[in-house]
């Protein structure tokens, strides 16, 4: 169907948004300029969770550029703005290239074997005086697993301590928490493959446009072709991404909750649920205990539009809507990352959502999804499956899991009493007990907590009283400051290894070229750290990384996240694999759950009976439908701080600047931070645009330029977090989920007044 | 006839710079450009839109505008790397599929066919 005008150049400049570029490389470029004298070798974007293909390419020992991968099916060749500029990172003046030791205040180049010595020297006394819970590992899912990996074995295998967490606690623990708790099992049951064949996109408390680029793009270019694909959008404020949105639902910060039941009472109420679906594969229940279909009607009865629009601010003919919308839908796929995550019942949210798909039998059918978009390249593969946090182990396990410490373990080559049974201090409970003494030495690798956590300042202390080592690409950074020993990490392109992307697809990168300056990869500085430590007996065997890999995949045999196919000499050739992949000649599986799934197609009949989907996570095969409180945030606005902040990403920057920083064609793009101000609130304040504001909470203080424009609803404000100058993170709260211990940066109180 | 004077300089001198763009110069052998020291605290799009209100006007209009492609791709950030007339070299970064022989084109630059700020997305692109 042909679009009109109007409707092609709105959906066109949503597009965007998305800022993608298109390359394709002819045949018959031989004689060209561009094309003659560079090779191009297959990679992943080191941004964000997309796990878009990227080629890298290289000239005599130099990565010079960078193009979209047109073979790989996630983003057939285009890359977005910040993917584009990949190449110059590499050779940023701000690279950290020899290891440093930091003494009398001032750090001094030492070589490696000096700097390794020191920490495992360090470490060894602490661990020996303290024992081994004053130790703790800090990680990231910007790193590839094989790190992760190594960093697990090192301090839950051989140091003895679970304090192993990773930055993926501070924005995907509440969508682990809303799929074990929903589902049974960690990662969506979809794949990007649902996005052409959905007919609705519920988009809630995501800026797809700007922070997930390409899947936005994706998106666009499914309703440029087919006008009738809806967008429902329920975010407290505007963005690039609205361009296109049919519907925009407002609530006010933190009071989303109320929507999603009312939704469901609609659904429910007109007929749009499939009460077959539901019969055959759902379970009530509340927080205390299992509840019948018709109970889960009664406690939906207290949701009218009317009410939940009290509670959220959004007009009820609006809930009604977007439900019908839901509803009436063949097909829908719904979207959230950390506007649902980053709350103190981010699991909630995330259980709301899936509820919708539950009842209206919207899931394992292809269009259909409740989808988490990840934030990191590596947050799913080498942190959620590779058991980067301070409860999990390799493998979707548990350290309380007795026989999964024995499997571990026996892999390992290490005795299962080193692995504790209790889980380790989780990320703001580790920084915290940072700042009392509690821990005596962290390892941080590949992040940046000192301006990523929340209510950071407070969390300073701790990192300059205690032994910190910090193993980086960049130099200095907010946390390197706090460093006792900086260790040059190599880069993207400088080192070979796996990232796993939010579609549960795990993609190799080759080793490009040599890293910059006296630079190793992450895996075999731990590698040669834990055998300086006293651990060479079991680290001595990884040579490569096909090693680790190798080792680690054999731990995933079995289990719902099994990789065991997914050898290195497959991942070499092919575009990604998208878990289960049981065998070497498994193709990865589209759908969990359902009919192709392995472990789906591996249950006795008896179970499949009747159903088209078995959840294998639960005990009977059947989700979970959840009747949730409707919370609303930690530090709701009142008279003094009158104002909910909420803070986020722009398009040309990502986390804290450390990479896009360094490139000078992102910096003049958005040179600086800002809090958007509504012009509503801006004029009751007597606030022009452009006007240095400070911005309060109670818990820091921010001098700040205002930018006046209707984006935030009213009674909104909005810091974009990248900026180490204007750190927004001195303002949020890091009050957090009981359940998925992830902190509520997206709301807490604040107010503005002119500097 | 003083204004059809000028016209003919104009073309002229659009001409000049054609050819020289085409000339297959590297960005090392050409005179690099100098952007005006200006406040470089705030974005290109952000000053322009003032000082050039047109050519933003016909970027927003465009399919790099569209897309969100920054003043920057092309370019340069304007302190490190700055081109008033980007060559054939820019486009070519991004659009490598579309590289063109120009020695056997009657044209010798991708600017000769492409305007830069008004190019527009096709329909049913």
């Amino acid at each position: 169907m042909a679009l009109k005008r109007r409707e092609f150049l709105k959906a066109s400049a949503a597009a965007a948004a998305a800022a993608s570029i298109g390359v394709t490389l002819m045949p018959g470029m031989e004689k060209k300029v561009f094309a003659s004298s560079i090779t191009w070798h297959k990679s992943v974007c080191r941004f964000c969770g997309v796990g878009c293909g990227v080629m890298i390419g290289k000239k005599g020992d130099k990565v010079v550029a960078v193009k979209g991968d047109l073979e790989n099916s996630i983003n057939k060749g285009h890359l977005c703005v910040k993917a584009f500029y990949l190449h110059k990172i590499v050779y940023a003046k701000t690279r950290l290239l020899h290891p440093m030791i930091k003494k009398n205040g001032k750090f001094q180049q030492v070589s490696w074997d000096e700097a390794l010595d020191y920490v495992a020297k360090k470490f060894n006394e602490i661990r020996k005086k303290y024992g081994p819970d004053a130790l703790a590992f800090y990680g990231s899912g910007q790193a590839e697993t094989e790190e992760t990996y190594m960093a697990n074995k090192l301090f839950k295998g051989c140091i003895g301590t679970n304090n192993v967490e990773g930055n993926p606690r501070l924005c995907m623990a509440s969508a682990v928490g809303g799929y074990l708790t929903s589902f049974g099992k960690d990662e969506p049951a979809g794949t990007y493959d649902d996005i052409e064949k959905a007919e609705l996109f519920l988009l809630v408390g995501t800026n797809t446009a700007e922070a997930h680029p390409i899947v936005f793009e994706r998106i666009m270019r499914h309703k440029n072709k087919n006008p009738d694909v809806k967008i429902i959008i329920i975010d407290p404020r505007k963005t690039p991404t609205d361009q296109v949105a049919d519907l925009h639902l407002f609530p006010k910060p933190g009071w989303d909750l109320a929507i999603l039941h009312a939704m469901a009472r609609i659904i429910i109420k007109e007929g749009y649920a499939d009460e077959e679906f539901i019969k055959a594969h759902v379970n009530f229940r509340d927080n205390k205990k299992a509840m019948t279909f018709e109970e889960y009607k009664q406690f939906l009865e207290k949701y009218t539009p009317e009410y939940a629009s009290k509670i959220s601010g959004v007009p009820p003919d609006q809930i009604v809507k977007a439900a019908r919308m839901f509803g009436q839908a063949k097909t829908a796929m719904s979207m959230w990352t950390m506007g649902l995550n980053q709350r103190t019942r981010g699991v909630w949210a995330n259980n709301l959502v899936t509820n919708l798909h539950l009842i209206t039998g919207k899931i394992g059918i292809p269009g259909c999804d409740s989808f988490s978009l990840t934030g990191q390249p590596n947050a799913c593969g080498g942190v959620r499956e590779g058991g980067g946090l301070c409860h999990l182990l390799p493998g979707h396990r548990l350290v309380k899991n007795a026989k999964h410490r024995e499997e571990v373990a026996k892999v390992w080559g290490v005795p299962v009493s080193n692995i504790q049974p209790k889980p380790g201090k989780h990320t703001v409970a580790m920084f915290d007990a940072l700042n009392k003494g509690e821990i005596k030495g962290i390892y941080i690798m590949c992040t940046n907590p000192a301006q990523s956590l929340p209510n950071a300042s407070k969390y300073w202390k701790g990192l300059k009283e205690q032994f910190v080592v910090v193993a980086e690409s960049f130099f200095p950074t907010a946390t390197t400051k706090y460093a006792d020993v900086v260790l040059p990490a190599a880069f993207w392109s400088e080192k070979e290894g796996v990232y796993g992307c939010t579609e549960r697809r795990s993609q190799y990168m080759e080793k490009v070229i040599e890293p910059q300056g006296e630079a190793r990869w992450d895996a075999f500085i731990l590698r040669d750290l834990a055998m300086k430590m006293g651990f060479k007996k079991e680290f001595q065997k990884y040579k490569t990384g096909e090693d680790i890999w190798s080792e680690y995949i054999s731990l995933t045999k079995g289990t719902d996240m099994d990789l065991s196919g997914a050898t290195y000499r497959r991942l070499k050739k092919v575009r990604g694999l998208r878990w289960p992949v049981v065998s070497e000649d498994h193709p990865g599986t589209y759908k969990r759950y359902t009919k192709g799934d392995p472990l789906f197609d591996a249950l006795p009949e008896e179970k499949k009976k009747g159903r088209r989907m078995y959840f294998y996570g639960k005990p009977d095969g059947k989700a979970i439908v959840w009747a949730r409180p409707d919370k609303g945030p930690e530090e709701p606005t009142d008279a003094e701080y009158p104002l909910a902040l909420s803070t986020g990403r722009v398009l040309e920057h990502w986390h804290t600047r450390t990479m896009t920083g360094t490139v000078p064609e992102l910096n003049r793009a958005v040179p600086k931070a800002y809090v958007e101000i509504n012009p509503e609130d801006a004029k009751k304040l007597g606030i022009s645009d452009k006007d240095q504001v400070y911005v309060e909470t109670r818990r820091g203080k921010l001098k700040i330029e205002a930018r006046v424009i209707d984006r935030p609803k009213p009674g909104t404000i909005f810091i974009p977090w990248h900026w180490d100058e204007w750190m927004a993170n001195v303002l949020t709260i890091d009050a957090f989920d009981p359940g998925s211990k992830e902190p509520e940066y997206k709301v807490c109180a604040a107010r503005v007044r002119k500097a | 006839m003083r204004s059809g004077y000028s016209s003919f300089f104009i073309i002229l001198l659009a001409f000049i710079v054609a050819v020289s763009l085409a000339g297959n110069l590297t960005a090392a052998e050409k005179k690099a450009d100098k952007h005006p020291d200006v406040d470089f605290s705030i974005s290109c799009v952000e000053c322009h839109t003032e000082v050039t209100p047109k050519a933003v006007q016909e970027w927003k209009s465009s399919k790099h505008g569209m897309m969100n492609f920054g003043c920057y791709m092309c370019h340069g950030d304007g302190q490190e790397d700055f081109a008033a007339r980007p060559g054939s070299d820019r486009c070519i970064a991004c659009h490598s599929g579309q590289e063109v022989d120009f020695s056997k084109t009657p044209v010798k630059n991708c600017f000769d066919c492409h305007q830069g700020h008004t190019l527009k997305f096709h329909q049913g692109d």
